[in-house]
């Protein structure tokens, strides 16, 4: 269970003060898949690094399975990353001197009692496609198999939330749609998905979807947005905003 | 069996192999330190360690030579040539009687003593390519050549028997000549690596008849006389004072008359002499240290601040602080062991071949003995102790950096 009380950012610039995420609130069921989207700096990306303890919120609280992780010590927020939370993000962040199979590993040098295993890589490359290129260097892997990568590298440890940050934004449409499949099937095996983007045509795969907007959390996305949405009401909640 | 995790190795080999060109500058500049410290280490090992093996080998305690020939040594001009002489026992025209023997048998502590006599420098092609010394030693009393003998001989030479060092040319019991001279084989030495190889040993009395025969010696050296010594080789009795029968072989003579030199007088000046090469390796170390460490920093910081995204990657995959630390420092680390390594080897292997081509022999006029393979282990561990502390303190700062680094901004950094 996550939950995001009052929680605010702001930077100091050399002239202003900017607000990034101001007073969201939001609660997450396990098992949840959430869909925020948002343009270009709305603040999404602040939020998802406030979830998964990259930053720290200037006001509000988050609790993760209870634990506020906005009070606990560096390493104990390394600690939690590394055990329950995958991260994805929009560029493919894989290391390029070492294979895809190393890549998948990675996560498990600071986890070093948890799950991850070499079985389990190769097991989740086949999960996603590329059991063939398991020992291919990233700069040998087009986008869409570099942001595959990334997800079974986000997946090694078995994290029970997983927070992705546009994993589809330089992505073909075949490609986004492999991808979103692939987080479907993981959200049907229980991982806890929150999911930022700027593409409304994704929303249809979230349980709730969330707007952002002057980092505001709303619950109609399409009162902010421009584009004509496509939202399926029946995956739309009331819950937990 | 497969590995089931990643280990630190693999990622830090990974991160290293990632900038060749810069790695490599990196490697080279410890290995340059490590070859400095190790080869002045080395050398002063090397040719101390075959110095006092020699001298320990030649057995004496004490070198009694006429007071001219320390003078000599003392003199600042030929001070180096002169010591090497007095621990190979090279040529030297400063002679004494070889009566006053009978007084430094009597000395209390005084063991065994055995005279020299050093007659010339002879081109005896036939012999050996490099100039033969001949010198006179007195086979029943002598302590300090027939130990290195290559067989030991059942007798001393005889009348017309001479022990050639181990690179003039002959067989044992087979005949050489030096000019209008013939004389038996009777032994051969093994290797000293010193001017000993070259040198052909004759009895004392067959020194004397040598040295009246003309063309022999030089016209302008003091001629020989029967009698006749250049030096006296006393050895001390186990559990004696050296420092006071040194004294007491001294008091009967006069200080203008001879002199007794202590083993370790005659390998201060050598000391010197390689502890001057020693030295400068160890003051162009400490430059290139002094130099490498804010360089070596250098280089760090740019590598932690082109890696500023995949600290953040690692940190948002659950690094700890001291997990980057420890990565920024162990790259550091495996340049340093690398380039230490190959420093300290190719150091080595310089040593060896010059040593084999001759240059210690011919640059300082000693011959460089490999220490034990202890002792270079520990001069090893030594300059690998060195460049490892100078990774270590130079990564330092960057390492803290990165371990301090905003994950968030470290992410984005590529981004702004």
């Amino acid at each position: 269970m996550i939950e995001i009380i009052g929680v605010t950012k702001s930077f100091s610039t050399t002239s202003s003060e900017v607000v990034a995420v101001n007073d969201v609130y939001l609660e997450v069921k396990p098992g949840e898949y959430i869909l925020i989207l948002g343009r270009s700096g709305s603040g999404k990306s602040t939020l998802l690094g406030m979830l998964s303890g990259l930053i720290r919120p200037t006001a509000g609280t988050i609790r993760m399975n209870g634990m506020d992780i906005g009070n606990l010590s560096d390493d104990k927020i390394s600690e939690l990353r590394a055990k329950e939370i995958g991260f994805v993000f929009q560029f493919s962040g894989l290391i390029p001197t070492i294979t895809a199979l190393e890549n998948v590993l990675l996560p498990t040098l600071f986890c070093p009692d948890g799950p991850g295993s070499r079985s389990r890589a190769v097991e989740l490359l086949k999960k996603v496609g590329l059991s063939e290129r398991a020992d291919a260097y990233p700069r040998t892997l087009s986008s869409g198999e570099m942001k595959r990568v990334a997800i079974a590298r986000a997946l090694i440890n078995r994290p029970s939330l997983l927070i992705a940050d546009e994993p589809t934004g330089d992505l073909d449409v075949d490609t986004e749609i492999e991808i979103m499949e692939l987080f479907k099937d993981l959200n049907r095996e229980g991982t806890t998905i929150i999911m930022v983007t700027h593409n409304p045509d994704l929303a249809p795969y979230a349980s709730r979807t969330f707007g952002m907007d002057h980092g505001k959390l709303v619950k109609n996305p399409e009162s902010f947005c421009s584009r004509t949405w496509r939202l399926e009401p029946s995956v739309h909640s009331d819950k937990g905003i | 069996m497969m590995k089931q995790k990643m280990d630190y190795l693999t990622f830090i080999i990974a991160g290293i192999r990632n900038k060749p060109g810069r790695n490599l500058a990196t490697v080279f500049c410890f290995a340059f330190i490590a070859a400095n410290i190790f080869s002045a280490q080395f050398l002063f090992a090397g040719t101390v360690m075959n110095v006092d093996q020699g001298i320990s080998r030649m057995g004496a305690d004490h070198l009694v030579v006429a007071s001219q020939y320390t003078a000599h040594l003392r003199g600042s001009e030929n001070a180096p040539e002169n010591t090497i002489a007095i621990v190979k026992v090279e040529p030297s025209l400063f002679r004494f009687n070889a009566n006053i023997m009978e007084k430094i048998g009597k000395v209390p502590g005084v063991s065994n003593m055995s005279p020299q006599l050093y007659v010339a420098t002879l081109d005896l092609p036939s012999l050996s390519p490099a100039p033969v010394d001949i010198f006179g030693i007195d086979p029943p009393t002598d302590f300090t050549i027939q130990p290195w003998l290559q067989t030991p001989m059942k007798n001393p030479p005889g009348p017309g028997e001479v022990i050639i060092g181990s690179e003039i040319s002959g067989e044992v019991s087979t005949q050489i000549t030096v000019p209008g001279h013939t004389y038996t084989i009777a032994g051969r030495l093994d290797p000293t690596q010193s001017t000993v190889d070259h040198t052909v040993f004759l009895r004392l009395d067959d020194a004397y008849t040598l040295a009246a025969s003309e063309g022999i010696v030089p016209p302008s050296a003091p001629r020989i006389s029967p009698g006749d010594v250049n030096a006296v080789l006393v050895q001390v009795k186990h559990g004696a004072d050296t420092d006071m029968v040194k004294s007491r072989i001294q008091q009967p003579f006069s200080y203008s008359y001879i002199k007794v030199i202590q083993r370790h007088f005659a390998l201060d000046p050598v000391s010197q002499e390689v502890q001057g090469l020693s030295s400068l390796l160890n003051m162009i170390s400490m430059v290139v240290v002094i130099a490498a460490v804010p360089l070596i920093a250098l280089i760090a910081a740019m590598v932690a601040h082109e890696r500023q995204r995949e600290i953040g990657l690692l940190k948002s995959m659950g690094a700890k602080r001291n997990v980057i630390f420890f990565l920024v420092i162990a790259e550091s680390l495996v340049l340093a062991v690398i380039g230490g390594t190959v420093g300290v080897g190719a150091s080595l292997v310089g040593f060896f071949l010059l040593n084999t081509k001759g240059f210690f022999n011919s640059a300082f006029q000693v011959s460089l003995r490999m220490p034990a393979n202890a002792e270079i282990g520990f001069m090893a561990v030594m300059a690998l102790s060195v460049v490892i502390a100078i990774g270590s303190i130079a990564s330092l700062y960057p390492a803290y950096r990165c371990s301090m680094m905003n994950p968030y901004d470290a992410i984005r950094s590529e981004e702004q």
